[in-house]
Formats: structure tokens, C-alpha cells, sequence
């Protein structure tokens, strides 16, 4: 068994230095969905071992971990499954609609090319396409092997039978070679794209086959909002702005889910200043829990170049920020969106009404996180995000919770191709 | 003013590199909070970035407790300046960088005086005070516009005090590239093989338009006692793959001098009167009336020595822009924060290139283009 294991994990994950390599591998990946049958019931029964064994204290100081062993469970994927694929999609079956019959099969290989900056996200992707039936071809971003392969171990050891790791090939290669990049856009049948605009724009002019469904997770940014019953609110204050730092502080605020500004409607008789200062302390304790242990110096450079150059730009702008890079809070007025500084920046502004900055957001805001006593407003405010792009309105402190649709789009329905049969008999 | 006139002045009348680090730094300690208090008093945007800085300046202990301002808020435009309109004399200009947006820095009478002053000082140390001829290897057109000037034509004129004679050896030719004029550069070079000469020109240009030129005629120009200074940073060069090494080898050959007569400086329009020659170790140092910090990326704080940090700058000479504390876009490695054995004092660095380009990754890399529209 030991020696299985071991040949089984260095199977998993390759450094690829050929198209060869990747072209044979897929034939693989696709000869096992073909003999193969499985279900997406029979995915989570492996997916529940894997969240178990990820329970170690070696992962302890992996950001995302916690999160990745809650999406792996049964409890979380069962409902994900119904709704994408129907009730009857767990077992694999056909359901009835009317007089035809209808049945997820998967699209075959599914290629994968997730972001640099999401540690978990090379395996959340792959995950969604494996519930469909589908293999994973997937390209591991450079700084993401060492995590992934030890992630993968946990998975080779969570299934013997290989039910799921015959069906994943995990290929390690610079971004920059443009043969391998093609060798794995040709050999696939489906395609999940994440990341910036240059990674995205260049992946999705890679030679797919015509027949290849692309999903694609591109660069977009999120926000927060509150109404003056919200943050005014002196008994909640702590708690709301533990989860505003709790959703700047992860992934450094690269993440497309990571809030850049926070709008603060005004209230009549309310002053934002308590707040703020409640604010500030949030950050600091956030930033004693989880400081950053290294930082790139172009990033520092931005930063205090986004200090010095809101505080000139107006003499009515404020700032508050530590000696150090760690985080800084830029405060202001109006509903101009604010371009990104990302590194723990967050841009504070006082709007007269919510409605103003949202009806302005044009498609680029992914997330709008929410405080709001006010339930009808909460109610305007999701349906003018909704027209104007935004595809998740959550509360404060779940900006990063991955639950589809995502972007607007499911996560396992794009990768299957639903079959309708109609009986010849009829 | 005129104390702080009197202050700056003593600091430029003494030799650069003498001064102990702890009074040198005591001594601009002192000039440097009253120019943040002048700046403050000029500027209001510059105030209330000041107002909001973490730590009070007045109750600073050291200089880099003191707020920086980064040196990308120079390429404004308007350029940010203390002074009115009608004091304005000159304005500087950099030479592109990768963000192609120049600084601009813009000088008052006291301030070129002391621009003028602290070139002056510093590169008395390393090559005497004498006048001797003077080569630029550049056109004749570096002195630019009327009002404005490049990073070229600064590092020319800044030079002029040391000039008894100037001669340029470089002209245009028909497609508007710099060609090497041959006629001059003989002329120049005749009958002054005893003399002390000073030569100047940028890195690449030096290579480019004078070296290889003559290095491929086998030429040499038989000038012993040339003093060579260059400046404009090595990536040029480093894109044709010449290492520091060679260019001194090539160029000391076709001078027909020895390599310890030529001194890499660094220099940028933004940190006006104060450039960094390398020393005999092939250091760099800062002068009495300006220091440098290196600072940590990942806390802001002084790097140790041996380490390497982004290069703040610190200068007292600027007071028509707010130049007196920058943070530049450079790294540098500390090699020790005094004992250099070429025997200067106070801070020894190496410049170690540009802070890498920040590579955007991750699905949250976007750059809002569009306009926001209702």
C-alpha cells in the first residue's frame, strides 16, 4: 500500500517540460472518463475522506484550509449538486421531464488554470469539474507547488480505489511557455480560466478545439456598504468591523472577492468618527493575528504612494496607517469608485445615499458586501447591483465564501453537458 | 529663512564625508524639520499629508522617523511646488522612465544656487577643485529649452563649475541620431596627454557613440590623466549585455587611462545638488547636507547592515519643492553604516537597480479604465 501511495502521488503531479507530456497525459485522463463511470455521490464519498485528512496541524497556517474542508463535505456539495444538476443528478440517474428524460455526462477533460493568488484554488477548481464526471488537467501556478502537492498526498491517501486520482494529471510549468500552454488548450474539453486580465486575455486566445466550453473567471473587485443603522449601531460596531478586516486581510486583498472600498451612507445625528476609530482597531488586532511575513517592495511602493497621494490630491481627505506597510485606511467622501491599491488598502467614503455609487458600478464589481438595518434598502440596493453587474450581495464577513453561482455562473453545470432522450417508443 | 540659509550654507562649506554620523545626523535632524515646517507653511496638500502622518514630526528622534514623500508624486502636473509661479527660474525634467510620465521639479534662485553648490562640493572630493578642459560626450544642445532642463543637461551643467574650456564631440546627424564627431574629439585631445582633462557623458552614450566607435578603429585617445565621470544607470547596458567590468576595461583602453580614474555616479533630478559617486570600494556614500535610507520593504524600517531595502533620500538643499525626504523607486544594499575604508563617513551603500515591476496576478487585478457612467 505504502509503495502505491508513493508512486501514486508522484503520478499526480509533474514538472512538464513537453507537449508530448501533456498530449499523453490527456489520452489517459480521457480513456479513464470513458471506461468509467461516476457520480457525483460517489466524487463525495472520496471528498469526505480528503476533508478529514486535511484536519492535521500541517496545514494549520495554510490560509484557506478551514474553507477548503468545509467545501469538500457532503453537507455543502450535496445542495450544490441539486440545484445545479437536479435532484436525480447525485446518483448519476435520469430524471424525468415530461416525456423526455435528461442525464448529466461530463464534457471529458477539463483543463484548469487558476490564479497565482489563491492558495486553495488550483484544487477548487479542479473539484467542480470532478463532480461532474469529468478528469482535471491542471496547470499549478510556480508559487502553489509545494502546497498542492502536499494537498494532493492527502487526496492519494483518501482514495485507494484511484476512483478520482486516475482522473487527475497536475502539470507544473512556467506561465510562459506558449507550447505547453497550447499542448494543454488542445487537449481539453472544457476549460475554467482564472485570473487578471493579462493571464485571462492570454488563456482564452490559447487554440481550444470548437467544440470546448470555456468558463472564465476573470479580474473584477468587490465593495462594501453600509447604511448609518448599521454602522451606527454602538452595540455592533466591534463586530462589523472585525469582519470588514477579516474580509480585507485574506488573500491581501488580491481577490476578486476582496472589498477596496467601503461606502458609508450618512445618518442624520450619526458621525462617522466613533466608527472609524472602531475601525482602526480592527485592523490593528487583525494585523497582530495575521501580520504579513513578506511583502513585495513594488507593493510597499504602491501603498505609500496611495497615502501620499490621496492626502494631497484633497486637503479634506484623511488617512491612518501604522509606520510599516501593513494596512492603511484612506477616508473621504463621494461615489467615485476608487482605483484598487489592494495590500490591505481600504478607501472609506461617505455617500449621502448607497443608491449613487451602485448605479454607477459598470459591470467590474463582483461583490457588494453588505451591513444594513434597513431591509427595504437592503432590498433597492440588490436589485440596482444586480442590473449594474454585480453577482454577489453578501453580508460582511462572507465576501469570500465560495458558493456558486460564481460570477454569476454556476460551477459544475458549465462542465457537463446535459443529455435529454426521448424515447423512440413514443 | 536666513538662519536656515546660514545652516545650509555651513553644511556645504565643509568637506563632505567628515562629519561623524550621530552629529550628522543631529545637524539635519534639525534643518530638515524646519523645512517640513516651511513646506507645510507653502503647501497645503503637502500639510495635510504631514497632518496625517503616523508619528509628529516635531517630536521626531531621528531623521527616519521623519515623513517621506514618494518620489512618484514629482511626476504631477502641475509640478508640486513651494514657491509662486514668478519665482520659478528653471524646471527640471527626468529622462523617461518605464511609467514614460517625467518628474518635474522646479527651482527658485536659493535652490539652483544650492543645486549648483552641492555638485560642486561633492565632486570636489573625489577629483580636486581645479579647472581643467572639459569634454562632454553629448551635443551641444544639452542645455534643452529655455526653462527646462533634462536629466542630461543637468548632469552637464552641474559639472561647468570644474570646466576651464568645454568641448562637445557628439552632433546629429541627418536621421536625428547622436554620431561621434570625429574632428573634435582629435582636437580635443591633442597635445594634452600631461593635462588633467574632465570627461562626462551618460553610461550608455559613452559606450554607444564613443567606445565602440573607437574600440572598432583600434583607436585610442591617449589621455592618462582623464578623469571619466559617467552617470544614467547600467540598463542600457545591461540590455546588450556589457557588464560593469568590461565598460570600465573598454573605456579606461580607449582613453589610455587606468579604470580607478572613472566614477559611476548616481544621480536623479529629484534629489537636486546631491549625486553619489562611487568611492574607491565601489561604494557610494551621502554628503554632510543629505543622507540616505534603506529601508526594509516589509516594515519601513532602516534595513541592518548587508541588507537590502528601498533607498529613501534625504537632502536639505531643495525649498522651492518638496525634495527634502524621498522615497525613490530604487534598491540599494547597506554595507555598513560607517568605517568605509576609502575613509568617508556615515552610511556606505551599493545601488542594486530598480524595484521590480510588481507582476498582477490574481483574479482581483483590475485596473478601473473605464469612466463610471450612470
Amino acid at each position: 500500500m505504502q509503495n502505491s501511495t508513493v508512486i501514486s502521488m508522484t503520478a499526480l503531479t509533474h514538472q512538464v517540460t513537453s507537449p508530448a507530456e501533456i498530449s499523453c497525459a490527456a489520452v489517459k485522463l480521457r480513456q479513464a472518463v470513458l471506461e468509467t463511470e461516476i457520480s457525483p455521490n460517489d466524487v463525495m464519498t472520496v471528498f469526505d475522506s480528503w476533508a478529514k485528512s486535511l484536519g492535521t496541524h500541517e496545514f494549520d497556517d495554510t490560509p484557506g484550509i478551514p474553507f477548503l474542508r468545509m467545501w469538500l463535505r457532503r453537507g455543502t456539495l450535496e445542495p450544490i449538486i441539486a440545484r445545479e444538476l437536479g435532484p436525480d443528478g447525485l446518483y448519476g440517474a435520469w430524471s424525468e421531464h415530461g416525456r423526455a428524460q435528461c442525464k448529466a455526462f461530463p464534457v471529458g477533460v477539463v483543463g484548469h488554470w487558476p490564479a497565482g493568488n489563491v492558495e486553495i484554488q488550483p484544487i477548487l477548481s479542479m473539484t467542480c469539474a470532478l463532480l461532474g464526471g469529468n478528469a482535471a488537467l491542471v496547470r499549478i501556478p510556480s508559487g502553489l507547488l509545494d502546497l498542492t502537492r502536499a494537498l494532493m498526498e492527502k487526496l492519494v491517501e483518501s482514495d485507494p480505489a484511484e476512483l478520482l486520482t486516475r482522473r487527475i494529471f497536475m502539470a507544473g510549468f512556467d506561465h510562459d511557455r506558449q507550447d505547453l500552454q497550447e499542448a494543454m488548450a488542445q487537449a481539453v474539453d472544457g476549460a475554467m480560466i482564472w485570473g487578471g486580465e493579462e493571464a485571462v486575455l492570454q488563456i482564452r486566445a490559447l487554440p481550444f478545439p470548437h467544440w470546448a466550453r470555456v468558463a472564465v473567471f476573470g479580474p473584477r473587485i468587490s465593495v462594501a456598504a453600509m447604511d448609518a443603522g448599521s454602522w451606527g449601531n454602538l452595540d455592533e460596531q466591534d463586530t462589523w468591523c472585525r469582519r470588514i478586516a477579516r474580509d480585507v486581510w485574506q488573500f491581501d486583498q488580491q481577490a476578486c472577492s476582496s472589498p477596496q472600498v467601503l461606502y458609508l451612507e450618512k445618518g442624520s445625528g450619526h458621525s462617522t468618527a466613533q466608527f472609524l476609530a472602531v475601525l482602526r482597531r480592527a485592523f490593528e488586532t487583525e494585523n497582530q493575528a495575521h501580520p504579513r511575513r513578506t511583502i513585495a517592495a513594488a507593493l510597499t511602493s504602491a501603498i505609500c504612494h496611495a497615502r501620499a497621494s490621496w492626502l494631497l490630491k484633497d486637503t479634506a481627505h484623511q488617512a491612518v496607517f501604522p509606520n510599516g506597510p501593513d494596512w492603511t485606511l484612506l477616508l473621504g467622501s463621494g461615489s467615485d469608485l476608487p482605483q484598487p491599491i489592494q495590500g490591505k488598502t481600504l478607501t472609506v467614503l461617505e455617500v449621502d445615499n448607497l443608491l449613487d455609487p451602485i448605479s454607477r458600478f459598470d459591470g467590474n464589481v463582483q461583490t457588494l458586501g453588505l451591513g444594513m438595518a434597513d431591509r427595504e434598502k437592503e432590498r433597492k440596493l440588490a436589485l440596482l447591483a444586480g442590473k449594474r453587474g454585480v453577482d454577489r450581495i453578501v453580508k460582511l464577513g462572507q465576501m469570500h465564501v465560495f458558493v456558486p453561482p460564481w460570477d454569476g455562473v454556476d460551477l459544475i453545470r458549465p462542465m457537463v453537458r446535459m443529455v435529454r432522450h426521448v424515447s423512440s417508443a413514443d | 529663512m536666513q538662519q536656515f540659509e546660514e545652516k545650509v550654507e555651513s553644511l556645504l562649506s565643509i568637506p563632505p564625508y567628515n562629519q561623524p554620523p550621530a552629529e550628522r545626523q543631529a545637524g539635519l535632524l534639525e534643518i530638515l524639520k524646519e523645512e517640513l515646517r516651511y513646506s507645510c507653511q507653502r503647501h497645503a496638500g503637502y500639510r495635510n499629508y504631514v497632518q496625517n502622518w503616523p508619528l509628529d514630526y516635531q517630536s521626531a528622534r531621528q531623521v527616519a522617523d521623519l515623513p517621506f514623500l514618494p518620489v512618484g508624486l514629482l511626476k504631477a502636473n502641475p509640478p508640486l511646488s513651494l514657491v509662486d509661479f514668478n519665482e520659478i527660474k528653471r524646471t527640471l525634467a527626468s529622462s523617461a522612465t518605464t511609467s514614460q510620465m517625467h518628474s518635474r521639479v522646479v527651482l527658485d534662485s536659493a535652490t539652483a544656487r544650492r543645486m549648483t553648490k552641492g555638485v560642486v562640493t561633492i565632486v570636489r572630493d573625489f577629483i580636486g577643485s581645479s579647472r581643467r578642459p572639459y569634454l562632454v560626450v553629448d551635443t551641444a544642445d544639452f542645455k534643452g529649452a529655455a526653462n527646462t532642463v533634462g536629466a542630461r543637461g543637468a548632469a552637464i551643467q552641474g559639472l561647468q563649475p570644474f570646466a576651464s574650456e568645454t568641448t562637445c564631440c557628439l552632433t546629429l546627424d541627418d536621421q536625428g541620431d547622436l554620431k561621434l564627431d570625429r574632428d573634435r574629439l582629435r582636437e580635443f585631445a591633442k597635445d594634452r596627454q600631461d593635462c588633467e582633462v574632465l570627461v562626462y557623458g551618460f553610461t550608455f552614450i559613452l559606450w554607444n557613440h564613443l567606445v565602440k566607435p573607437l574600440m572598432a578603429e583600434g583607436g585610442c585617445l591617449n589621455l592618462p590623466k582623464a578623469r571619466i565621470l559617467h552617470s544614467g544607470g547600467w540598463k542600457r547596458l545591461q540590455d546588450q549585455a556589457v557588464e560593469k567590468e568590461v565598460f570600465n576595461q573598454q573605456l579606461a583602453r580607449t582613453f589610455g587611462c587606468s579604470t580607478d580614474r572613472i566614477i559611476d555616479f548616481y544621480g536623479m533630478v529629484e534629489t537636486v545638488g546631491v549625486i553619489y559617486p562611487d568611492c574607491s570600494e565601489g561604494n557610494k556614500h551621502g554628503p554632510v547636507f543629505g543622507d540616505v535610507i534603506v529601508r526594509d520593504p516589509l516594515t519601513l524600517e532602516p534595513v541592518a547592515a548587508g541588507e537590502h531595502g528601498i533607498v529613501q533620500v534625504c537632502s536639505v538643499l531643495p525649498t522651492s519643492f518638496p525634495g527634502h525626504l524621498l522615497l525613490t523607486e530604487d534598491r540599494a544594499q547597506v554595507m555598513a553604516y560607517d568605517g568605509c575604508p576609502c575613509g568617508r563617513r556615515g552610511i556606505s551603500f551599493r545601488f542594486a537597480g530598480r524595484i521590480p515591476k510588481a507582476e498582477l496576478r490574481g483574479c482581483g487585478n483590475l485596473q478601473i479604465n473605464r469612466s463610471l457612467v450612470n
